[in-house]
């Protein structure tokens, strides 16, 4: 009997896109995937079928992920998934289109190779944030059993997170707030592309101590210092190697964890970004010092409360504006489509720093490292992620252009400071990852 | 190594790209014999209509995620379409509006009727699949107040029954309607 209801329940379970996530199933395609990966590098190899028990059993714990993304007539929405989820070994590259009918209409997929497990989601799903929980379940779940003895105590020690999908934008936002969008174009890479719908991974595994000292010096911030290595790479193997002569400054995108700032426990979309603007030419930024101390005063006065509740409250108003609201489904995607190929040009790049990636107790002595990794798209042809587990951060870049000078700086500046840093790579710019190794 | 040797974007789309051109070649090149050899008589033009409904059956067919109620939607659409433009081309004598259309709702209707009956469990997984059926069930309605029809029975037949579907329906399943309702038209 008791059965039966949950049955029914589930049947009828469905629940509205939260304002960040309505917009990336109206503009997300093939060339656009709105896909980010976690990764976890294990010490032993994946077996498939523990994995596969594992994820069923993290859906849960939290079903809010046992969802597929249907079309109504004014937005898409969410609703239960009755499918089986799918778990296959590793062959496309990462933060691909996840096609629907390929993955039992799941929002996320999971695929292993060797000793890593990967988990693509696509972001109407969740965040970076929420969907490291949910990503770290499935490698407790795994570890425990394929480890049941070892883990027996661990396992009953560990907390289950409350699995609350509440909008919390519309709780949190400032209906009086007044945005602060920056109106300049953003300096866009040059450089070919690769072509054929390939994605070049490069993944610099920093020693995190070193790294650490390093920022010390500058009286920066990991973030701040490395998001001025990314902005002078830029601005040394993109910038000047093309003579951009223009005046377009270098944008950098951050996304921020609203969390932090507001009391959440959502697990749907809750951040927002603030976005760098170095004027390399307007305000002479031609030295690493002076980059650094530009990323410092910007990250000030842009990671202030009011001003993210401003680029928040500004993005909730244009979802909950009556007009757009009751524009047909189709009539919104057709305009956003359009407006995102100009909204493109405002960030030149866009980096994620999901911070350290917390597994307790002896579940670490499994994992050699965790990676981040998000979609590159045509116009911002490269992104940037990292994450930090124990001693190591790994730093990735993810890119369409064939030309890997900014990776090949950001490697040889860290280097020349005497921070260690190992490389990994997909092997797509295969020459590449050779010659920074 | 943390990635596979050879990581490939998948190419399972390049057959169908390369079946689609050749429709498109395939339906040009019989328009033009069409128009050099039998000019008074619109064959091609028949033809490329069954391609063109080849091509949308397969489409909905290959997407997993339709359920079988979108399936009788799309063929009832798909195929009254067609004979009215089969019709249409072999000078609109009206059999298509008069006969064809009116047994496609029937066959719709009662296709849905028994779905409804032996699986009222899913049925909200049909309901606005249902409700779109009932709404197009009644054009020929429209077509007898404007007085196009000569063969009023079928046409009323069919209505009545889209009807008669849509009471049973919600006395069967009337929460699970306004479910679907409420989800597909939130705003």
């Amino acid at each position: 009997m008791k059965n039966k209801k949950i049955k029914k329940d589930n049947k009828l379970y469905w629940r509205r896109l939260d304002n960040s996530a309505k917009i990336f199933p109206i503009a997300a395609g093939r060339k656009y995937s709105t896909v980010f990966r976690l990764s976890a590098v294990l010490k032993e190899k994946v077996e498939p079928k523990m994995l596969y028990k594992a994820v069923n059993r993290a859906l849960v714990q939290y079903p809010s992920f046992k969802v597929r993304m249907k079309a109504g007539f004014f937005w898409y929405y969410l609703e239960y998934n009755p499918k089986d989820v799918v778990i296959e070994e590793e062959k496309d590259y990462p933060c691909k289109y996840i096609e629907p009918r390929t993955n039992n209409n799941y929002l996320f997929k999971v695929t292993y190779f060797e000793n890593k497990i990967n988990i693509d989601i696509f972001h109407s799903l969740t965040d970076g944030n929420s969907g490291n929980m949910f990503f770290k379940e499935i490698i407790y779940n795994y570890l425990e059993l394929l480890h049941k003895d070892e883990l027996k105590e661990e396992r009953s020690t560990r907390k289950i997170v409350e699995n609350n999908t509440e909008d919390s934008y519309m709780k949190n936002y400032d209906k009086k707030a007044k945005g602060n969008a920056s109106s300049k174009k953003a300096y866009v890479l040059k450089g070919k592309k690769i072509g054929f719908g390939a994605i070049s991974t490069i993944h610099e595994i920093i020693d995190l101590e070193a790294l650490k000292k390093e920022s010390k010096k500058y009286e920066a911030t990991i973030t701040q210092y490395l998001t001025a290595v990314l902005i002078y790479s830029i601005y040394e193997a993109n910038y000047k190697k093309y003579n951009y002569k223009g005046s377009k400054p270098i944008k950098v995108c951050i996304p921020v964890n609203l969390k932090k700032y507001f009391p959440s426990k959502t697990m749907s979309n809750f951040f927002s970004y603030i976005t760098l603007e170095a004027e390399m030419k307007k305000d002479n930024l031609d030295t690493f010092d002076k980059i650094i101390e530009f990323v410092k005063t910007d990250f000030k006065k842009r990671l202030q409360e009011e001003e993210i509740i401003k680029t928040m409250s500004a993005n909730v108003k244009l979802g909950t504006n009556f007009i757009i609201k009751i524009l047909p489904l189709i009539i919104k995607k057709f305009f956003v489509r359009l407006s995102y190929i100009e909204i493109r040009k405002y960030t030149t790049i866009t980096y994620s720093n999901i911070g350290r990636v917390g597994i307790i107790g002896k579940y670490k002595d499994y994992i050699d490292y965790f990676l981040m990794l998000i979609a590159p798209e045509p116009v911002e042809k490269i992104k940037c992620s990292s994450c930090t587990f124990e001693n190591k951060m790994v730093f990735t870049f993810t890119s369409i252009l064939k030309d890997n000078s900014i990776e090949k700086c950001f490697y040889n500046f860290l280097k020349e400071r005497n921070i260690n840093v190992e490389i990994e790579s997909n092997g797509v710019l295969d020459d590449i990852s050779k010659e920074i190794k | 190594m943390i990635y596979p040797k050879k990581l490939s974007s998948k190419k399972k789309d390049l057959i169908f790209k390369i079946l689609l051109i050749c429709s498109v070649v395939l339906g040009l090149l019989l328009l033009l014999i069409n128009k050099l050899t039998t000019p008074e008589v619109p064959w091609a033009a028949l033809s490329n209509a069954g391609i063109i409904y080849v091509w949308i059956t397969v489409f909905y067919s290959i997407k997993k995620n339709i359920n079988i109620a979108g399936h009788v939607l799309v063929q009832a659409i798909a195929i009254s379409l067609l004979t009215v433009f089969i019709d249409y081309k072999l000078g609109f004598e009206k059999w298509s509006i008069n006969i064809s259309v009116p047994i496609i709702i029937m066959i719709a209707n009662v296709t849905m009727l028994v779905l409804t009956i032996v699986s009222h469990k899913k049925y909200i997984k049909y309901a606005i699949y249902q409700l779109i059926i009932v709404l197009l069930s009644m054009i020929p309605v429209i077509l007898i107040s404007e007085n196009i029809l000569e063969n009023k029975v079928l046409s009323i037949v069919a209505s009545g029954i889209s009807i008669l579907n849509l009471i049973l329906t919600l006395f069967l399943c009337a929460k699970d309607v306004k479910a679907a309702i409420v989800r597909k038209f939130h705003i």
